[in-house]
This record gives structure tokens, C-alpha cells and sequence, in this order.
């Protein structure tokens, strides 16, 4: 289903015909292979029209599946995607880092429907691997500057009163790779590094009133449990904000993957923040300047000085249909569809380009439209073989207007890697094909 | 009438218990959780700052951190910092922050020398973090400061003399400005269709056999960029005759997924793997056999010596690529 580009060749085609027509009688059998023949020729360039067309399940016939009784109740005691969705799965760029314990994956979002992100598809990012940790031996410990240091068992952070709120997530470095020139040839690695769930915690400002903070505290370190033992400084204002200590995403526990059992959650803030395995949060007068506050998750400028503390993640947005892996397959009306997000609020508007950005329309938002959370928007359309040069341009409710890569590269230069929000340009060529092109 | 009675009953018992939390008064904390104490702190409280707070008694010299970084660090990072294969490059880098490619280390890019003690006592060895002592870690920090010629071969590191290290590069940094750039929304006209420049993909550098006909799904290599950004640039990519002429097809082929799968571990020999050419801790394993050697490849493999993933944790690799790895790994080890 996500790959209609990749279509059989003649040779796979002409042995799946063979074996389905095993059982038709002879002249049957030579029909049936002049109507494949006929299918294939006419399906050189995509579809699986050839093989519908073969289908012992179509109408006017019964399918199998309606003639036999399929599997009973917890066969599977936790249910697993179709076997036909195998292709939707993470993905990571090898050549990105040394190897896959210090690394990242991301999400198919181009295979993605609604606003959330399952949660076996969430990206992931690593740095020394999935801690496995005993929920019973998990501690999180705030100290610092505050009345009553004190150590949670999850037991005791579930018996605080809960809240569960739909935000977004989002590595900084998303389309980081991007920066001096097109080089990724898929949507899930322009813009997989993002997810979206339903999360589920306490307030960390409820935790914090706990301990009770001292009026000398003004940030926050929060501390990972897993051999990284990841670290961020993070200013108390954002800590007494929106920012949840979390321990559910989309309704069951937090997945190894995501932080098992606790996490931190900062929402619309760089990914990197919502620190995973979350065991420790010191109150203090300064921040930290740990390694990934410095050496990583800085952005360097064109004059060799670098920002940092760049937490938002602002207002981006990308066309999902069509993108590389959803060409368009037939002429006629379309769907533009897309996901826009803005970690300053919630999305007012998206405009959709079709060439180039010398003019633009307006899209339609579809759906919910939350605070920080990814944004449906929509627009349909014709096609008829003309190429299209698609881009998409979100405005946030601050009334930010997402930025060309232009004025991005002429503000940063090309070398910050982090916060590339631009707006993205596919290619829509004359067989309904999608490139990524950078226009400038 | 009972009936009615008993509604009546159960009603006021409803709101004793909905009235309880409008009895909390603000200010009034659940009181859930356990207070910590010192000893409970004190393990747990690793963190440093660029003021010294957080530096433990102790100390550390260049020389025995020099020791120590050669055991326990240099088969990643090079005997120089300079990083082996992908690894993080820890030294150099001196004044290329404005370059094309900028290489940002501890000497030309951090900020503070605090931050080193902070993240070598959280985070390395990578493969056995929270592992080294507290003098340990100053002798580390002492040596990789001492890689980037900011503290001389007599510096001994402890909370004072840590503290008081300037990076070259501390003034570097200030608080990000954004929003910075401001877009318009323009809706008609909004540029010059004539001036349009459209620049493509570099192509070849992302796995897409999950939907590109014909392509190879991890083909996607580090190698792969760097010889297509080369060949870009209409150089020629240099091929070591020496290096594969005695290889057979078989072995070339698996160069490369070798570069990009194994050599992590085989390199170096880490995590109790065979090194790649050292013919003694081949030899045994030659002996058993090409099948069963690809099969412990593929499979995975818990020996005397470590633990091999399957694949290498790469499961995305076809066993035909593990199979030709292997033959580059074993012809060139024997
Ligand atoms: C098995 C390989 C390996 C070994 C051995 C190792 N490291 Fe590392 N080191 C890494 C990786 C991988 C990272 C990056 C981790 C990440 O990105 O989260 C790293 C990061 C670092 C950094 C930060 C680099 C930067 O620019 O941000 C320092 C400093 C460092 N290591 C010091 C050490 C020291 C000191 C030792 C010896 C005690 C050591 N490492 C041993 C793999 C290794
Ligand atoms: C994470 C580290 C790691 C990676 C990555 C890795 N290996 Fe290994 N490999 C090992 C270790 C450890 C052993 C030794 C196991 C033992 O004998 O106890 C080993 C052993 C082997 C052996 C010898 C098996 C035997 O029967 O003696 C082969 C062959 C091998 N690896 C091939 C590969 C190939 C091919 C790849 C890449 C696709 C790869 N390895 C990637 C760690 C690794």
C-alpha cells in the first residue's frame, strides 16, 4: 500500500499470474495470461492494476477470506499491524553516526493518517541505547534548591492527579542534513524526525510545589537514568509553564523506546529537552552548560559565534501527499495533503504553492487544531501530467510566517544544522514522480 | 418510600466525599513521596558547572591521564583525539569555525573545561559508563585538554585548577535571538518565476528499496556520499589496487558493508570481537569453516570472547551482504 511506485516487474508479474491461475482449465488458463500480458503492458509504469485485474478476489468472485474462518480472539494477546503494512516501519540513514546506539531512526510519517504517531513508530533517538529499567526500582529524585528534596516511586507519582495533553515531538536536527543542498530522496528522512502522541503525567510544576523551590531557583537540570545519562538545563519558567513528567503515551505505558517508565516532556521545545528515563531534577540559580548544551545542540552561525539555549522549534510544515514515496498514480483530482506545527502555539493557516512560490492558495485545516501539536491541512485539486512545483507555508497563531531556505541560510549561513524549518519543495514531474528539489 | 430514603442517604455520603477536595487549601501539598536524604543525594548528584560546583576532592596529572585515555579511549577516538572512523573527533579544529566544514572538538568549539569532567564521569567509556573513579575523570579531563594544547604536560586538574581552565572558545556562544528572520505572507507575485533556481537531490545517499524500484536499500553509506560528492566535483575516487587486488569478487563486494556494519567493532576489536588482519584471533575461527562463520554472522554469536548481534545489529542487511562481509573480514585476516 505505501509503495505504489514500485511496481512488479514483467517477470515477478507473469509468475504471480501463473500461480493464481493454477486450477483454471487449460483455455481458461491461455485467457488468463493474454489478459496478464495486456495488464502488464499497460502497467509499465505503476499501479497494481495488472495484478488487481489477475484477482480471484474481485467482483464478481467471493474472496477467500469470506469462504474461510480466520483467527480467534488473543491469537495475538497484543495486537500487530496487518501483515500487508510491513514497509511501514522507522528507518535511520546509516552513514549518520558511528553506529545505532548512539543514533536515530524516524517515523514513515509519509505512510502516517490523523495526528498520531502509533506508538511503535515514534522516532527514536539514542545515546546509549534503550535503558530497560524495573518500574519497581525506578526513583525520581528532585533537589536542589528547594524546602524538602524528596524521591518518587512511580507508585507515588500515579497518585498524583493526571493530565494527558496531544503535543508534538521534534529532533532539532530534523532536515538538519539539509542545510547546503538536497541529499535525502524520501520524506521520512527530510522530516521523520517528529512524532505526535497523546502524553499522560503530572505537571512537573505540581512536583515542583512539592519539594517547594527556593526564590533563588531559576533553572532546572533534568537527568536521564540510561547510561548516557542524558542531561539538559532547563529555565524554570518552561519548568512552571506546560512542561509534564510523563509516563503514558497514546494510552498505554511509555514504550522502552520513549523512556519506560518516566519521562520529561517540554512541549514544542527541541526533542532533546524531553529528557527519557527520567530520574533526577536538581533546582538551581544557573544553568549547567553540559555537553548538550554546548558541543551539540547549538547552532553555529556563518560568523563562527554560535546561539545557544535555542529551544523552540518553530513553526514548520510539509506536504505527506505527494511526496517521493506517494507519487501521484492517475490524473484527475487530488488530495494535497500535509502536516504543519509550531512549538509557539497552535497553526492559523497554511498556503500551498504550486510553483515555486510565486503564488499561493490557501489550504483548508482539517481535524484538530491543538496548541503545539501536528496540524492537518488540505486542498484538493487537479492534476493532469503538468509539473508542479509543490511547497507549503504554515503561520503560527503568533502570526510567524514559516521562512524560505533563502532567508534561513541568509540569517544562519548553512552550517548550524540545528532548526531548518523552511519551507519544502517537491517536485512533481510529467509520470506523476516526486523529487526533493531545493528552490532558490 | 424506603426506596427514596436511601437515595437520600446515599446522596448526602456523595457529597462528603466530592466536598473532601474542595477542602484542600492552596498551598496544601499531597505529601506523597519519601524525603531524600544526604547519602541519597550525594550518589546520585554528578553534575558539574562551569563555577566548579560539582568537582569532587581529588586530582588527576596529563601524564597518567595519558596512560588511562590510550587503555580506555583511544580505540575510538584515536591516540590524538583525532576520531577513528565515525567516532567523535576530540582534539583540533583551531580556528575552522567559519570554514565550509567546521570541526567542532573540546578545544575549538566547548566552552567550558567543566562540561568535560561533567560528561566523561556521566557518559564514557561509552561502552561502560559511571565505570571510572573520581581522580580517573580528572586525569582523563586533564589529557583530552591537554590533546588541544590548552593546559600544558604538567597540569594536574582537581576543583580548583579545573575550574579556572579558559576555553579559547568561551566567548563564542550567545542567547538564541529567534524569531530572526521574517517571512511575509505574501499571496500573488511573490517571486520572479525567471530567477527560479531548482537544484536536485544528491541521489544515492538515503536507503529507497523500500520504494524505489530496483535500488538497494542500505546502500546508503557514508562512502557512498563522500564518492558521490567527489565524483560532484569531478574528482576521481581513489581505489587502493593494492589494498583488493588479492580479493575475490565476493570479498570487494563486501567492503563496503563491512565499512559501514562491522567495522565499529572489528576495527578495533572492541567488545571482545576479532580484530580486522589479526591472523591469531582469526585463525581458530577460519578453521571452523566459511558456512558456519557466515551463519554466526547472520544469526548471531555468544562466544568465549563477547557477544556478535545478528548482522551486526544491522538487520536491514540482506545475508548475502553479511556473507560477503564475512569474505572481506576472513581474506583479509588470514
Ligand atoms: C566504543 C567507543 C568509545 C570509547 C571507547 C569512548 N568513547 Fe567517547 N564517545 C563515543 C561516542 C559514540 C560519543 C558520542 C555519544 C553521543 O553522541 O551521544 C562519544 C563522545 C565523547 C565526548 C564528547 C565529544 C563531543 O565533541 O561532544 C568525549 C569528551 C568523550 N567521548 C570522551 C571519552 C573518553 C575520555 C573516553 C575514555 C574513557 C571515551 N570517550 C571512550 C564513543 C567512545
Ligand atoms: C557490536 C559489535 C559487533 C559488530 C557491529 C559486529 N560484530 Fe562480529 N563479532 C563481535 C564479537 C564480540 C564477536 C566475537 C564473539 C565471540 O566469539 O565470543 C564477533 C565475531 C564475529 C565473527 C566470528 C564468528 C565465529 O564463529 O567465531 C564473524 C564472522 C563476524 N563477527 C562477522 C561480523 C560481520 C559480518 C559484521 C557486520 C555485518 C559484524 N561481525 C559486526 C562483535 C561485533
Amino acid at each position: 500500500m505505501s509503495n505504489p511506485i514500485k511496481s512488479l516487474s514483467t517477470r515477478e508479474l507473469m509468475e504471480q499470474l501463473a500461480r493464481e491461475s493454477e486450477g483454471l482449465s487449460i483455455s481458461d488458463r491461455r485467457d488468463f495470461l493474454k489478459k496478464g500480458m495486456l495488464a502488464a503492458g499497460a502497467m509499465t509504469a505503476t499501479t497494481f492494476a495488472g495484478t488487481a485485474a489477475a484477482s480471484k478476489n474481485l467482483p464478481p468472485m467471493e474472496p477467500s477470506w469470506g469462504r474461510q474462518l480466520g483467527a480467534g480472539v488473543v491469537d495475538k494477546p497484543y495486537g500487530q499491524p496487518s501483515a500487508y503494512e510491513k514497509e511501514v516501519v522507522r528507518r535511520t540513514v546509516p552513514w549518520l553516526t558511528a553506529e545505532s546506539i548512539a543514533s536515530i531512526s524516524m517515523t514513515p510519517i509519509q505512510d502516517l493518517k490523523g495526528i498520531i504517531t502509533p506508538n511503535g513508530l515514534v522516532f527514536e533517538r539514542y545515546h546509549a541505547g534503550v535503558a530497560q529499567i524495573k518500574p519497581e526500582e525506578h526513583r525520581l529524585m528532585i533537589h536542589g534548591l528547594v524546602e524538602r528534596p524528596i524521591i518518587f516511586t512511580m507508585e507515588d507519582l500515579m497518585r498524583f492527579p493526571s493530565v494527558s495533553e496531544i503535543k508534538f515531538i521534534e529532533c532539532p536536527a530534523n532536515g538538519g542534513m539539509e542545510w547546503k543542498g538536497a541529499q535525502m530522496e524520501a520524506l521520512q528522512f527530510t522530516h521523520g524526525m517528529l512524532s505526535c502522541c497523546e502524553w499522560t503525567g503530572v505537571p512537573l510544576r505540581v512536583l515542583l510545589e512539592e519539594a517547594g523551590v527556593k526564590p533563588e531557583g531559576k533553572w532546572i537540570l533534568a537527568e536521564g537514568a540510561d547510561g548516557s545519562h542524558m542531561s539538559r538545563s532547563i529555565p524554570l519558567e518552561k519548568a512552571l509553564d506546560d512542561t509534564l513528567v510523563v509516563y503514558a503515551q497514546n494510552g498505554e505505558m511509555l514504550r522502552p523506546e520513549q523512556g519506560y517508565p518516566l519521562r520529561l516532556l517540554n512541549p514544542g521545545w527541541e526533542g532533546n529537552t524531553s529528557i527519557k528515563w527520567l530520574r533526577r531534577l536538581e533546582v538551581g540559580d544557573k544553568p549547567w552548560y553540559h555537553r548538550e548544551e554546548t558541543s551539540k545542540y547549538t547552532d553555529l552561525m556563518a560568523d563562527g559565534r554560535a546561539r545557544k539555549f535555542t529551544f523552540v522549534q518553530e513553526t514548520n510544515s510539509v506536504i505527506t501527499n505527494p511526496c517521493p514515496e506517494n507519487p501521484i498514480v492517475k490524473s484527475g483530482l487530488i488530495e494535497i495533503e500535509g502536516m504543519a506545527w509550531s512549538g509557539r502555539g497552535k497553526i492559523k493557516q497554511v498556503d500551498i504553492s504550486f510553483d515555486g512560490g510565486v503564488s499561493w492558495v490557501p489550504a483548508n485545516l482539517k481535524g484538530l487544531v491543538l496548541d503545539k501539536a501536528l496540524t492537518r491541512f488540505s486542498l484538493v485539486t487537479k492534476w493532469d501530467g503538468q509539473p508542479w512545483l509543490l511547497q507549503s507555508r504554515a503561520i503560527d497563531e503568533t502570526g510567524y510566517v514559516q521562512p524560505t531556505l533563502g532567508q534561513l541560510r541568509e540569517a544562519r549561513g548553512t552550517n548550524s544544522i540545528y532548526h531548518k524549518n523552511s519551507i519544502h519543495s517537491w517536485k512533481v514531474e510529467a509520470n506523476g514522480g516526486v523529487k526533493n528539489v531545493q528552490i532558490s | 418510600m424506603f426506596r427514596l430514603v436511601k437515595n437520600a442517604l446515599l446522596a448526602t455520603a456523595v457529597t462528603t466525599v466530592l466536598a473532601t477536595p474542595g477542602m484542600v487549601s492552596a498551598g496544601e501539598k499531597y505529601g506523597f513521596g519519601t524525603t531524600a536524604t544526604a547519602e541519597e543525594i550525594q550518589g546520585w548528584d554528578i553534575d558539574i558547572r562551569p563555577d566548579g560546583k560539582g568537582l569532587p576532592a581529588g586530582e588527576g596529572s596529563v601524564a597518567d591521564g595519558e596512560e588511562l585515555y590510550e587503555q580506555l579511549c583511544a580505540t575510538c577516538h584515536g591516540l590524538f583525539g583525532e576520531g577513528e572512523g565515525r567516532w567523535p573527533v576530540l582534539a583540533g579544529g583551531e580556528d575552522t569555525l567559519t570554514e565550509e566544514r567546521p570541526v567542532k572538538t573540546v578545544g575549538s568549539y566547548w566552552p567550558y573545561a567543566s562540561t568535560l569532567y561533567d560528561y566523561i564521569r556521566r557518559a564514557m567509556p561509552f561502552t561502560a559508563p559511571r565505570s571510572l573513579t573520581d581522580d580517573q575523570t580528572y586525569q582523563l579531563s586533564a589529557y583530552v585538554l591537554y590533546l588541544n594544547e590548552i593546559v600544558d604536560e604538567e597540569f594536574v586538574a582537581n576543583k580548583d585548577t579545573l575550574a579556572a581552565v579558559e576555553m579559547p572558545n568561551q566567548e563564542g556562544f550567545f542567547v538564541d535571538p529567534r524569531p530572526d528572520v521574517k517571512n511575509n505572507r505574501c499571496m500573488k507575485n511573490c517571486a520572479d518565476p525567471a530567477k527560479l533556481q531548482i537544484v536536485g537531490t544528491l541521489q544515492g545517499v538515503t536507503p529507497v528499496g523500500h520504494f524505489v524500484e530496483g535500488a538497494d536499500a542500505p546502500a546508503a553509506s557514508h562512502q557512498a556520499q563522500e564518492e558521490k560528492e567527489r565524483s560532484l566535483h569531478g574528482e576521481t575516487v581513489e581505489e587502493n589496487a593494492a589494498d583488493t587486488l588479492a580479493l575475490t569478487e565476493d570479498a570487494i563486494a563486501g567492503r563496503e558493508t563491512y565499512d559501514n556494519a562491522c567495522q565499529a567493532c572489528h576495527s578495533s576489536g572492541i567488545a571482545g570481537s576479532p580484530k580486522f588482519g589479526d591472523k591469531s584471533a582469526w585463525k581458530g575461527r577460519i578453521d571452523q569453516g566459511m558456512p558456519l562463520l557466515v551463519e554466526h554472522a547472520i544469526k548471531g554469536f555468544s562466544g568465549e570472547t563477547g557477544m556478535m548481534p545478528p548482522k551486526g545489529g544491522r538487520t536491514d542487511l540482506s545475508d548475502e551482504q553479511v556473507k560477503k562481509a564475512v569474505a572481506y573480514m576472513v581474506e583479509s585476516s588470514q
